[in-house]
């Protein structure tokens, strides 16, 4: 069970490396208009 | 009438393009254009950014034609266009093109830009609602993963877990709280904070208290396991009930929005431009808010006067019938005093400006709007007051429990404690009403209806009586002809023509509804047209005879011959057509004010909801009495019942009308009054609910609660049926909010509701009572009466 010390602390890392992401995400604008994705097909280019 | 099919609401939601020949030179005054600009300096390069609405625009492939229109004038930076908001924000050089050269454009394309209110607050709002994603993620994760960490605890038998496992994932339960505590809860704490600087307990008091509690005792729990906290820890149920509170926070944020939204949509109008000269001669266009005392403005044929002043020109001709209620047109001469908001329907004259009214339309119709959404309705204000001693009362039970868990059995205290500070929610009580309320405020707006002070939804469900004013309410503002005789000499035929062609030189209401209903293809032609302003209009036809055209003196200046057959009384304007000439050949014009097409069913469906009906007018009484008996007939098969008037009542002075409204209250009555015009001002100030029409610049000067901007009186039925299921809503969330607190206290204090489950009741009751008021967003309601 000696192995839960590493897996337990590289989940911890990992979430907060998840979570720093996601900020990165929403405050790069990524997540403002979620209803346009959709339509972005539609246009030309 | 069918019931509104799906599609059938959605093809008529999809206009299409519109015909736009708005000269947008007005959006490149400096002084209109801060609204909705901002100017930014990037690479040394002046850039600008504008937001604007888009009219006409309804879907994603609408939003591509306007891309390309905007994009191909030179010095376009970048398009960013959103239909469902309907936004266009540009960012544009300053110095190769303006504001006006691409909204031509978009105005080619058939959709029509008009400048964002609210395009400073787009950004505010934008950034709060990314900060309210952020932390519902952090909280949402976190939770997942501290509740994996806390799973073994509560699936293991007591001493299966090695002591040093226990104490890892304790320890990493801690470490994934703290961004929780920090980052997510931090606007519980702050507004605490706020809250304990004014010395009030607040609603988000108690959540940051038992969240700190919490925190504070499983983090002993988890360093000094053998210290006075215990050993329990709560980190799962804390990350938890965080996440409950902050989804419900984010889905009123998002429910908020769209209702702003929705009122937003109505804010927007192109901006009063008017022509100014300058002392050197110069004429220069600007937008109305710039006008200062001592201006001369050129008020052209068909622009309300956008400012009091004194007329510097003879022949002025305006139709007053804002402040005089009568759409016959005034005549004034050079020093008159002329009101702001009376429209110029003779030739353009000069105007000094002597004092500038409150300001256009549009700034008004946004206090109007903020002032809705400030102003809390009284019972708000009522659930708020009891909200406080509401807060302190759950602090002593949630002391007193505790400390009563102590004596029984210490583990549990802490965790009662918690639980009561947690479930109780107050906010569930203050939410009940404003959700409600701007809900239906929402849904009214995007019929075009403008609800300015929400307490009027109250007021409104309990209306039982509703006056009427005539002009411009039960009727249009236009005239049509009734009837034409003409002499046996002058075929009816003709006399049509004639009129019709003289008749297109005025803007005067009687000849332009004789325009309307003569057939333009036999207008013979006629040389030397003249506009007397005011009194009529001359012409000679293809023979050389000159015909008048107009009220009886002008039509019988030079033919006073004229047999007095011609004469024939009739109870509204009347036009006369005269042969200078020869005096044999007449017509007489008698024109009727236009009932609104829905003003017979409004009433009918008021009076069979049980409602009152007077109709108070300051106009003579033959044309009151034309038009309630108007209102009367039908070509229906079966005749519908009467109309069955409380009082109908003509000539009544404004201080008659509010006597009259005074006399009614005082009995008893809760009155809505229906009206237009400045001469009405202080009797829908006195009336409980006050509806008004919204046509012109009588916006400006409008106390009413409540403006349709359609025109159409059939709205008024719909929204007393909204404002009704609006106070049946109201009530329910009331209802719950109360019961729900009656009924999780005493749980929580009896302990029965872990920590958890307290997070997830209070999150829930006030999710139920937003959905609840979300109902009333949506098209459940029957629209009653669509023409």
């Amino acid at each position: 069970m000696d192995i839960l010390f590493l897996l337990v602390s590289i989940s911890v890392l990992l979430v907060l490396a998840i979570m720093a992401v996601f900020g990165w995400a929403v405050y790069n604008g990524q997540l403002d208009h979620l209803d346009r994705e959709g339509e972005r097909i539609l246009h030309d280019d | 009438m069918a019931e509104p099919t799906a599609f059938g609401t959605w093809a008529a939601e999809h206009r299409g393009p519109l015909s736009v020949d708005d000269d947008f030179t007005v959006l490149d005054d400096p002084f209109e254009q801060q609204a909705f600009t901002t100017q930014t300096e990037k690479e040394g390069t002046l850039q600008a950014q504008s937001t604007l609405v888009v009219q006409g625009m309804y879907c994603a492939a609408c939003a591509d034609a306007v891309t390309a229109a905007i994009a191909k004038a030179p010095g376009v930076l970048t398009v960013d266009v959103s239909a469902a908001t309907r936004r266009v924000t540009v960012t544009w050089d300053p110095m190769r093109t303006r504001v006006s050269t691409w909204a031509r454009a978009v105005g080619d394309t058939g959709y029509r830009l008009l400048p964002a209110a609210d395009a400073h607050t787009l950004t505010e709002r934008m950034r709060e609602g990314r900060s309210a994603l952020l932390r519902l993620f952090i909280a949402g994760f976190c939770t997942m993963q501290v509740m994996m960490y806390a799973w073994p605890d509560y699936v293991a038998a007591p001493g299966e877990i090695p002591p040093d496992i226990a104490k890892l994932l304790r320890l990493a339960s801690f470490v994934l709280t703290l961004p929780v505590l920090f980052l997510a809860a931090s606007t519980f704490f702050k507004a605490a904070w706020r809250d304990a600087k004014l010395g009030r307990i607040g609603m988000d008091t108690p959540v940051s208290v038992g969240i700190i509690v919490a925190f504070a005792s499983s983090t002993a729990a988890t360093f000094y396991p053998t210290g006075s906290w215990g050993s329990e820890v709560w980190f799962d149920s804390l990350t938890m009930f965080i996440f409950f509170l902050l989804a419900g926070r984010y889905w009123e944020l998002k429910a908020r929005d769209r209702t702003a939204g929705a009122l937003d949509a109505i804010m927007h109008r192109l901006p009063q431009a008017v022509l100014v000269r300058a002392a050197d001669g110069r004429e220069q266009l600007i937008s109305a808010r710039r006008l200062v005392v001592d201006d001369t403005v050129i008020v052209a044929t068909g622009q309300a006067l956008p400012a009091d002043g004194i007329a510097l020109d003879d022949d002025v001709t305006l139709d007053e019938s804002l402040l005089t209620g009568e759409s016959r047109p005034v005549h004034h001469v050079t020093g008159d005093g002329l009101i702001a908001g009376s429209l110029n329907v003779g030739g353009p004259f000069r105007l000094r400006v002597t004092q500038v009214g409150r300001d256009t339309r549009f700034a008004a119709i946004v206090s109007l709007m903020e002032r809705a959404s400030t102003e809390k309705p009284r019972l708000a204000q009522l659930a708020d007051r009891i909200a406080s001693p509401f807060l302190i009362v759950v602090f002593l039970l949630a002391i007193g429990a505790g400390l009563v868990w102590w004596r029984i059995e210490p583990q549990q205290a802490l965790s009662v404690a918690v639980a009561v500070l947690i479930v109780t929610c107050p906010c569930a009580l203050s939410l009940a009403t404003p959700t409600a309320m701007l809900a239906t405020a929402g849904r009214l707006a995007k019929g075009g209806v403008l609800v300015r002070r929400l307490q009027a939804l109250e007021t409104l469900a309990k209306v039982d009586t509703v006056v009427f004013d005539k002009t411009g309410t039960l009727t249009h503002d236009q005239l049509h002809v009734a009837q034409a005789v003409s002499s046996p000499a002058l075929p009816t035929a003709r006399a049509w023509a004639l009129a019709g062609a003289l008749a297109k030189v005025s803007a005067h209401p009687a000849s332009q509804a004789i325009v309307k209903q003569s057939d333009p293809v036999v207008h013979p032609a006629l040389s030397a047209r003249e506009d007397h302003t005011g009194r009529g209009v001359s012409g000679r036809d293809a023979e050389g005879q000159l015909w008048h055209l107009g009220s009886w003196s002008f039509a019988t200046a030079n033919a006073p011959s004229v047999s007095s057959v011609a004469e024939a009384p009739w109870a509204g304007p009347q036009v006369y057509l005269v042969c200078q000439s020869d005096a044999t050949q007449w017509a007489r014009f008698d024109l009727n004010e236009t009932l609104r097409p829905d003003a017979a069913h409004t009433l009918r469906a008021l009076q069979a909801a049980g409602l009152s009906l007077a109709l108070v007018s300051g106009d003579q009484n033959a044309a009151v009495t034309a038009v309630a008996d108007r209102l009367n007939e039908s070509d229906l098969p079966t005749a519908p019942e009467p109309l069955r008037w409380l009082r109908v009542q003509a000539g009544a002075s404004p201080q008659e009308k509010l006597a009259c409204m005074q006399q009614w209250q005082a009995s008893g009555r809760v009155v809505a009054m229906v009206g237009d015009g400045v001469n009405d001002a202080p009797v829908l100030a006195q009336a409980d609910v006050s509806f008004t029409l919204g046509q012109a610049a009588a916006l400006v000067q409008n106390r009413a609660d409540y403006v349709i901007q359609s025109g159409q009186l059939a709205e008024i039925v719909a929204m007393r049926t909204a404002a009704r299921a609006t106070m049946r809503v109201v009530k329910q969330n009331l209802v719950w909010a109360l019961c729900y607190n009656v009924m999780a206290v005493p749980l929580a204090m009896l302990g029965w509701l872990p920590p958890w489950a307290a997070g997830l009741g209070m999150a829930l009751s006030s999710l139920v009572v937003v959905v609840n008021a979300t109902r009333l967003s949506g098209d459940g309601l029957a629209h009653t009466a669509k023409l």
